[in-house]
């Protein structure tokens, strides 16, 4: 099988080679024997690097750079949360950096330990060394501000992903023609549906067994508080800082939220909300549509609509996005988005003897050839070219999840600086997907994102010192009011105090410091 | 008398009993290797760490760790927190397995006896992560078994896992379900040693089981039982943190947060690995002082005691 591929491999780069010779050339970065350089990668979806996928492959004949695994620690699976960094830490305290370190949540790594000495500055090599990235970051500043570390040096590249819609509301529309409703538009449309989604028996099975909301994710709940105004997160992290015209603010603290969990802790009380939301886990999207219980919920295009297939064993079962609700003030917000740049990426390790050579090919992935290596595999294996388009062969399509192939060709991985290409992924989206984001893209419902800060040593600090526990009681107090321990608005007063006690204050004031120095907003 | 002789005594004594000792020395290697060399790296919870400079380049903070933590209200929560879910334990899960031991000693039909100490066993050696799914699908208000038996008496279901008054008897409720039946192995063993004639004599006085229960058995076992109650007492500050994790929540964390949560929570998911340590070294000291004060007043009032 290994040997297969293999073959495959070398006969399809043979192919492309000859195809696109002409211009790749000049993609080489070192004459003569190939340049060997050590590293490690690790990223969340795909554990391990492989010399042999097609893509190193052809990068490694493109550009006569061979990388040669030396990853420590790459059975080790982590939450999407924590990510890599027990790996990278792991790495670190070996005492031996290689010359490249990709993975994913690398951000605050490189940015802690690159001042340190861990991790070189890339600010100078991509000026002198990189055309494209520095065409890149000379075009989007503000993500150049935004990846750099509390020395207003950048270390690392980053995975920047492409697109923009990431969540979107979705509703049971067979539901609401069964029980004659129209999609609703405002929050209070939104509530009429869902009650008439737990008193009326839209599954008919005679019992009032309905799930009107539901969430995978129990802060998907909490970003409903949008529907009153507040805010759930500034990013698309859970319970993230967000920037109110240069002012750095945490969404728990304010009047909007305040109102939107009492309103929340309301439907809850009434069930029409998930009982079980709390605990129920990963696995609640699975099991509520399956079992034809769920009505609405906020979750992500392209996974979501996939569940259009259910219509095979329920019967006219169609679950399809609606247009966020307006809120009780009329405004219509969508707060999550695909966040423009990821603490994902690759960076120079302290001791790699070829700097010049490496950041060259760090941007021989910012060249087309490269970027399109990196977004589609290899051409003539995996995509085809058609109208100065890659177009992914049929085959390749129909070999299951499209993402999945491309993390096993060497594609697409997150553990990668480079940027990616939406077209890569709208190609394998179902119908109700692309309805659904022509609908999201009319509407024009995206708010501006807060793409984080970096710290000094003294920030830090004080971020580590009070933000926990901030955050801890936030928390706390939150599922508190929805389960009805408790009334947010007797608790409010008392709730702020005991924010500002805990060190709110403290932590924004760093924020802000922090925030003012990297975005230049004095 | 001549300190030669005294060398010349020791190397004879080795030449004679070496394979004890090479018998003796993986314990001693491993308590080398896992135990005292990492005392070194204990250091750091005085100390500002990064692990790009390594321990010893790391510059000294003094207390600042230990002033953080016990200026944080949620910490000192997490220290009652431990103390009670670990008083509970030790007040329900302690005598549960001497009470299984005692029970099945008590069981004379064979194959009977067998069924239910393998039964009582299995939860065992299920691990945490499936051992929470079981508990959430139990309380779960909608499907959960729990409420299900509530509900035939006409009782309202109850959200169990995010009502922080129950957290603790469900915590220390599987806890008990998952290590009582183990744990009575060593009780059994204890059992097992007690001399028959004993028994054989209190049939002739003409005690019943019960008696002999009362005044065989549990007398015979009480040095095993002391010297467990100190292991148990040392414990006291680890409490079972990964089961934790698994089932609390925010709305939770009022009686559920322990200092090893917490340490996993702001230590370690931030890389803070110094704060970490504090924590930790605190706890040990806890424990420490708590085996020390068992095992004294063992030693003066049962005479059974660890050393």
């Amino acid at each position: 099988m290994r040997k297969h591929l293999l073959t495959t491999a070398i006969a399809a780069t043979l192919v492309s080679s000859t195809s696109v010779l002409a211009d790749t050339s000049d993609l080489k970065i070192v004459e003569g024997d190939p340049l060997q350089l050590t590293i490690q990668m690790n990223h969340a979806r795909y554990p391990v690097y492989k010399e042999d996928w097609p893509v190193e492959q052809q990068a490694r004949e493109w550009t006569n750079v061979h990388l040669n695994d030396v990853t420590v620690g790459s059975n080790m699976r982590t939450d999407e949360n924590s990510g890599k960094t027990e790996v990278l830490n792991l790495m670190l305290a070996s005492g031996e950096i290689p010359d490249i370190v990709g993975s994913s949540r690398i951000k605050d790594f490189v940015n802690q330990y690159g001042p340190e000495g861990a991790f070189l500055p890339l600010n100078d090599l991509i000026e002198e060394h990189a055309p494209n990235l520095k065409k890149y970051f000379d075009e989007r500043p503000e993500i150049a501000a935004a990846i750099s570390a509390a020395d207003g040096k950048m270390y690392y590249i980053p995975y920047l992903p492409d697109g923009k819609y990431g969540r979107a509301y979705w509703i049971r529309t067979d539901w609401l023609n069964k029980l004659g409703l129209e999609v609703p538009q405002t929050v209070e449309e939104y509530e009429k549906v869902l009650r008439a989604f737990k008193t009326q028996d839209p599954n008919g099975n005679g019992e009032a067994d309905e799930v009107p909301y539901f969430a995978r994710q129990w802060p998907e709940l909490i970003r409903l508080v949008t529907l009153w105004d507040g805010r759930s997160s500034g990013s698309d992290t859970y319970h993230d800082f967000m920037v109110n015209e240069g002012k750095l603010e945490h969404p728990y603290a304010g009047e909007g939220y305040r109102e939107g969990i009492k309103n929340l802790a309301r439907w809850y009380d009434e069930g029409l909300i998930d009982a079980e939301i709390f605990t129920r886990g990963s696995s609640a999207r699975d099991f509520l549509l399956s079992e034809n219980l769920g009505g609405s919920t906020h979750d992500w295009f392209a996974s979501t609509s996939g569940y259009n297939r259910l219509s095979a064993d329920i019967e006219g079962f169609e679950f399809k996005a609606m247009a966020p609700p307006a809120s009780v003030s009329g405004k219509r917000i969508e707060e999550h988005r695909r966040i423009p740049i990821k603490p994902d990426g690759w960076a120079i390790g302290g001791t790699n003897e070829h700097p010049i050579e490496t950041i060259k090919y760090f941007d021989f992935w910012f060249t087309e050839p490269g970027r399109r290596l990196a977004n589609f595999g290899v051409e003539g294996m995996h995509y085809d070219m058609k109208d100065g388009k890659a177009i992914f062969k049929q085959e390749f399509l129909d070999q299951g999840p499209v993402n999945r192939s491309l993390y096993q060709v060497g594609s697409q991985l997150q553990g990668r600086g480079y940027f990616q290409d939406y077209g890569y992924e709208i190609q394998w989206s179902n119908e109700f997907a692309l309805e659904g984001i022509k609908l999201y893209d009319e509407g024009d419902y995206l708010i501006d994102q807060f793409l984080g800060v970096a710290f000094n040593q003294d920030e830090q600090k004080v971020y580590d010192r009070f933000w926990g526990s901030v955050r801890d009681y936030m928390l706390e107090r939150q599922q508190g009011w929805i389960l009805g321990n408790g009334d947010v608005e007797a608790d409010w007063d008392d709730y702020t105090a005991q924010l500002e006690k805990k060190g709110l204050g403290k932590v924004l004031e760093v924020m802000q410091s922090a925030y003012d120095r990297q975005y230049g907003n004095n | 008398m001549q300190p030669e002789s005294r060398i010349n005594r020791i190397i004879h004594h080795l030449q004679r009993e070496w394979q004890i000792y090479v018998m003796l020395l993986p314990t001693i290697i491993w308590f080398i290797v896992f135990l005292y060399k990492p005392m070194y790296g204990l250091q750091i919870a005085f100390k500002d760490y990064s692990i790009f400079r390594g321990v010893a380049k790391s510059p000294w903070i003094g207390l600042e760790h230990f002033e953080y933590l016990f200026s944080n209200d949620q910490f000192i929560r997490a220290v009652w927190n431990t103390i009670k879910i670990s008083a509970l334990n030790l007040l329900f899960g302690f005598p549960a397995p001497i009470i299984l031991a005692l029970m099945f000693n008590e069981v004379l039909h064979a194959t009977y006896k067998k069924t239910a100490q393998t039964i009582v066993y299995l939860p065992h050696f299920i691990s945490s992560v499936i051992i929470a799914g079981i508990v959430i699908t139990a309380f779960s208000p909608s499907v959960g078994i729990v409420n299900t038996v509530l509900e035939w008496f006409g009782i309202d279901s109850i959200y169990f896992l995010t009502k922080p008054e129950w957290f603790r008897p469900i915590f220390v409720g599987t806890g008990i379900w998952q290590e009582a039946g183990f744990g009575s192995i060593v009780f059994l063993a204890a059992i097992a040693g007690v001399s028959p004639s004993l028994y054989e004599s209190a049939v002739v006085d003409g005690a019943n089981r019960w008696q002999m229960m009362w005044k065989i058995t549990i007398p015979s076992i009480l040095p095993t039982i002391i010297i467990m109650l100190i292991i148990r007492i040392g414990n006291i500050m680890e409490v079972s943190f990964e089961l934790i994790i698994l089932l609390y929540q925010p709305a939770t964390y009022e009686t559920a947060d322990v200092v090893n949560t917490f340490v996993y929570r702001q230590g370690l998911q931030n890389g803070q690995y110094d704060f970490a340590a504090a924590a930790g070294l605190f706890n040990a000291l806890v424990a420490f002082v708590l085996v020390m004060v068992a095992n004294t007043l063992s030693r003066r009032y049962s005479r059974t005691s660890l050393w």
